[in-house]
């Protein structure tokens, strides 16, 4: 009897293992509260300045039974903002990220690695001042919560990567020893649809 | 004497290998006001144990005294809390408003510091003094993660700064609001350039 119970139960567990791999795939909208990607450039090697792209919107599927997903981003370029009124007018001038013309950058990341259950990189193509390079996201944190407040899954992480800004045409500074390698720092959070 | 001048002298005679010809009073110590396009602090707290949440206050305000003779320093810092900017206008009210920052009573965060550690090269490599935030003061360590001088090209005049890290516990300074969801630990991220007066 006892054993025939732990059978029952083997199998039931296996049932619903096998439920949830089938309901793994799902679709998660971007948060735009909870999602803003920061770059960080050294200024003459002294400190370092950052600023932060407010406006984006996306989303990101993720298949923890499959190990895969798809993530596509869009940053509104026009919406940098670093604090200072100056540096941001000539971040979106023609010598810099030239928003008049690019209005939009945009991540397309379609090749995920997993550690376990959680996304540890995500590997696609980054779309600035009109140039397409590819990139690798490397997550610093990975993680699922069911959220209080909206009653619904939220699966996010922190994420960073280094471009090399030349290789988006953006060459202003170059030569007087302002650094070709910009540092991402991504937060991004996305609830399930 | 003349700053080039007495900087030299510093240098030949060593600092502190000959302090009786080269009396403190005599390495007068340089003052540097922060420059407020490159004056920033980032905070970084962990929300719901997944995504690190940033906000920026800024420029901050104040001036920073070396005196390398010595070695000292002093740090007298104003952070006007009402600069913060996370991204979302929202978020910021709910920051500035009575439950966490309190801005209207509390417009000022203050950082006071005269504990200066410097590296071998003569850098500033860690600051100590006391953060005061919505009126409640606590001790605060700054770590540098890089810090250098360099002669301004375009102001003639010395620039000295760095990057320099903290560490706090929100709760500390009565920050309760939003525990456990949002983390108790603090970073705060300090981008720092004074400029020689």
């Amino acid at each position: 009897m006892k054993k025939t119970l732990s059978l029952i139960a083997a199998a039931a567990a296996l049932a619903g293992a096998a439920g949830a791999a089938r309901a793994e795939a799902a679709t998660y909208a971007i948060e735009p509260t909870h999602t803003y990607v920061t770059f960080e450039i050294s200024h003459f090697g002294t400190s370092t300045n950052r600023g932060r792209f407010d406006k984006k919107e996306g989303s990101v599927t993720i298949d923890r039974a499959a190990k895969t997903g798809k993530a596509e981003i869009t940053i509104d370029t026009t919406s940098i903002n670093t604090g200072s009124d100056g540096f941001n007018k000539h971040l979106k001038s023609a010598d810099l990220l030239n928003t008049e013309k690019n209005p939009t950058a945009k991540f397309v990341g379609d090749k995920f690695t997993f550690n376990g259950d959680k996304v540890a990189e995500i590997a696609g193509t980054l779309t600035l001042n009109g140039k397409t390079n590819p990139v690798v996201l490397k997550a610093q944190n990975f993680n699922c919560y069911m959220s209080p407040m909206i009653k619904k899954e939220v699966c996010g992480g922190d994420f960073d990567t280094t471009i090399v800004r030349s290789q988006y045409d953006i060459k202003f500074g170059l030569d007087w020893g302002f650094p070709d390698n910009v540092h991402l720092v991504i937060q991004v959070e996305g609830i399930k649809q | 004497m003349h700053t080039g001048l007495r900087r030299l002298a510093a240098v030949l005679l060593g600092g502190g290998l000959l302090p009786w010809v080269a009396p403190a009073a005599q390495a007068a110590p340089q003052v540097y006001d922060l420059d407020p396009a490159h004056s920033f602090v980032t905070f970084e707290l962990l929300h719901f144990g997944t995504s690190t949440i940033r906000g920026r206050f800024g420029p901050l305000e104040g001036q920073v005294t070396l005196d390398r003779a010595q070695p000292a320093g002093e740090v007298r810092l104003t952070v006007p809390v009402a600069t913060l900017d996370t991204g979302w206008k929202v978020f910021d009210h709910r920051i500035l408003g009575p439950e966490l920052l309190a801005a209207d009573a509390f417009p000022a965060a203050y950082f006071i510091a005269t504990r200066f550690r410097f590296d071998p090269a003569g850098g500033v490599a860690e600051v100590r003094g006391e953060f005061t935030l919505r009126g409640h003061g606590e001790p605060l360590s700054l770590v540098a993660e890089r810090f250098s001088c360099r002669q301004g090209a375009r102001l003639q005049r010395e620039v000295c700064g760095g990057d320099f890290t903290g560490r706090l516990q929100r709760s500390d300074f009565g920050l309760t609001f939003g525990l456990p969801f949002v983390g108790n630990e603090v970073t705060l991220k300090v981008q720092v350039e004074g400029i020689a007066r």
